[in-house]
């Protein structure tokens, strides 16, 4: 039996894996890895550092990593804030440029709103109109002083790819730094740091049915980059992020980790055949236009705009999907989407788009109860609306 | 983004709304009027028919939100029996009150009655 509500907003967050939630439940209670893992003078302590090196390895695996390059952080956020922040701030002396693009998230662009602050320059790259950062527009914005370029691998919101391994290589020629934020793409697209010159990669648990509240930032090793940590304390994860490893947590990104590492090929095979067919199903509607590169994308992510139908009312007419929008709602100043402006779409455009992001537990039938359930409110919307000024 | 929560009006005008569409072309000396536009987020039309100066039918489009088009379902449901020279059943303030419409979506009110006083204005001709 179907869902009352049909999810489909795996972008935003994933449910736990059952069989990451079993690892994690290992790792609370008195019978289990509870102790505190940097307890490494007694045996309780040592199962539990055992756990979180086992988990570490299982991460820097799918990122063709070693183990002592991973750095445990709270999630994605931090990892981009530490990463931002961290080299800026140590190796402000060598240099005050920084270069990232309009279509970054939040979590990039309001730490380098705060260099900007702290007496850094930001150069935000414009994408095409397919949300694609060109190496050579990376190259040209390249200075003398450029401690760090940051774009991110796959879009949050539109799902493309960016070439990291083009910019990585030009980044190394040039010696500067490159963090990818990969929130979105690592479990879901082959990632091998190595092999595209990532310097800095952010990570998170929960966009790979693992638990919230837990990520990791690469950082590579030799030559190490400069950094300073952003919380002081017990000198966890060689100082560059003190505070108790949640084991738990930990765990549990490690298991999300190596079930994406086994399992991502064949899902992102599967995944790129529902998200066409969901594509398949709306273009007949007219007057929808994707978002985004058509196939320089992450497998399960697409995002259409709507021409004729204001964003709220579609949002509202869909209670029985769960999907995202390019509309702020209910605010006054209906802010869209700062990234599908950066594409050249209108406000109204970005307003009335949709972002349905499938996953792990998607499956034909509600992909085509998607499909049925917006062209009915699209075609109804459009119905009650008056003909476009001028026709 | 702020959740998605409307009044028991708005759900009903919204979900049912009543006195939607246009007349076709040619039936009878239909009066219309609009305001806003798609660039803004709202654009209201209204048609009318009336009577020795008194609103018998009325008939709306709307793009807009689920407020915007709640309001403009509303009015024309209301409207019949009303007097060309006093032509809104309640003010406009009055009917945000009663849809439960935020402050900050007060101006697509405001779009609304404006479609319908030039509706109006048009009958009156």
């Amino acid at each position: 039996m179907r869902a009352a509500v049909v999810y489909m907003d795996y972008a935003a967050t994933t449910p736990v894996d059952p069989r990451v939630a079993e690892q994690m439940m290992q790792c609370l209670t008195a019978d289990g890895c509870f102790a505190n893992p940097s307890s490494t003078g007694h045996a309780p302590g040592n199962a539990a550092r055992a756990r979180v090196e086992k988990a570490r390895a299982q991460v820097a695996a799918l990122i063709g990593a070693e183990p002592q390059a991973i750095v445990w952080t709270s999630g994605a956020t931090e990892s981009n804030n530490l990463a931002l922040l961290g080299v800026a701030r140590a190796q402000r002396d060598r240099g005050r440029h920084l270069v990232t693009a309009r279509t970054e998230h939040k979590a990039v662009l309001d730490p380098c709103k705060q260099l900007e602050k702290e007496g850094f320059e930001v150069t935000y790259l414009k994408p095409g109109a397919d949300g694609i950062v060109r190496p050579e527009i990376v190259a040209g914005a390249l200075r003398k002083d450029t401690l760090l370029v940051s774009l991110m691998h796959a879009n949050n919101e539109i799902g493309i790819l960016q070439d990291i391994g083009a910019v990585g290589r030009l980044c190394r020629e040039r010696g500067v730094l490159l963090h990818v934020d990969a929130a979105q793409s690592a479990g879901k697209v082959r990632v091998d740091v190595k092999e595209q010159c990532v310097d800095l990669m952010s990570l998170t648990a929960h966009k790979v049915y693992g638990p919230k509240g837990v990520g990791a930032l690469y950082v590579r090793r030799q030559p190490r980059p400069l950094m300073q940590p952003l919380i002081f304390g017990g000198g966890q994860e060689g100082g560059l992020r003190s505070g108790t490893l949640p084991t738990h947590q930990i765990v549990g990104m490690g298991a999300a980790y190596e079930i994406a590492a086994r399992d991502w090929a064949a899902e992102a095979e599967r995944l790129t055949a529902l998200r066409r067919r969901l594509w398949a199903g709306l273009e007949p509607l007219g007057d929808v236009l994707l978002n985004g590169h058509p196939e320089e994308r992450v497998a399960g992510l697409l995002n259409v705009s709507f021409t004729g139908v204001e964003g709220e009312s579609l949002l509202y007419s869909l209670p029985q999907l769960a999907v995202s929008t390019g509309s702020a709602c209910t605010s006054a100043s209906q802010e869209a989407s700062y990234v599908l402006r950066a594409l050249g779409r209108s406000d109204q455009l970005a307003q009335s788009s949709l972002r349905f992001s499938l996953g792990r537990f998607s499956t034909e039938a509600e992909v085509d109860f998607a499909v049925a359930a917006v062209t009915e409110a699209v075609r109804r919307l459009r119905g009650l609306a008056p003909a476009p000024a001028g026709h | 983004m702020q959740a998605l929560q409307y009044s028991p009006l708005v759900e009903r005008y919204f979900g049912n709304p009543v006195g939607a569409g246009r007349w076709p072309a040619g039936e009878g000396r239909v009066a219309a009027g609009e305001a806003g536009s798609e660039a803004l987020g709202t654009r209201v039309r209204f048609e009318l028919r009336s009577d020795g100066g008194v609103v018998t039918e009325a008939r709306f489009q709307a793009f807009g939100c689920p407020h915007t088009i709640a309001a403009a379902s509303w009015l024309a449901d209301h409207l019949p029996g009303r007097s060309l020279e006093s032509p809104m059943p309640v003010p406009i303030l009055e009917l945000a009150r009663l849809l439960e419409v935020p402050t900050e979506k007060m101006g697509r009110l405001l779009v609304v009655e404006d479609a319908l006083l030039a509706a109006v204005a048009r009958a009156r001709r």
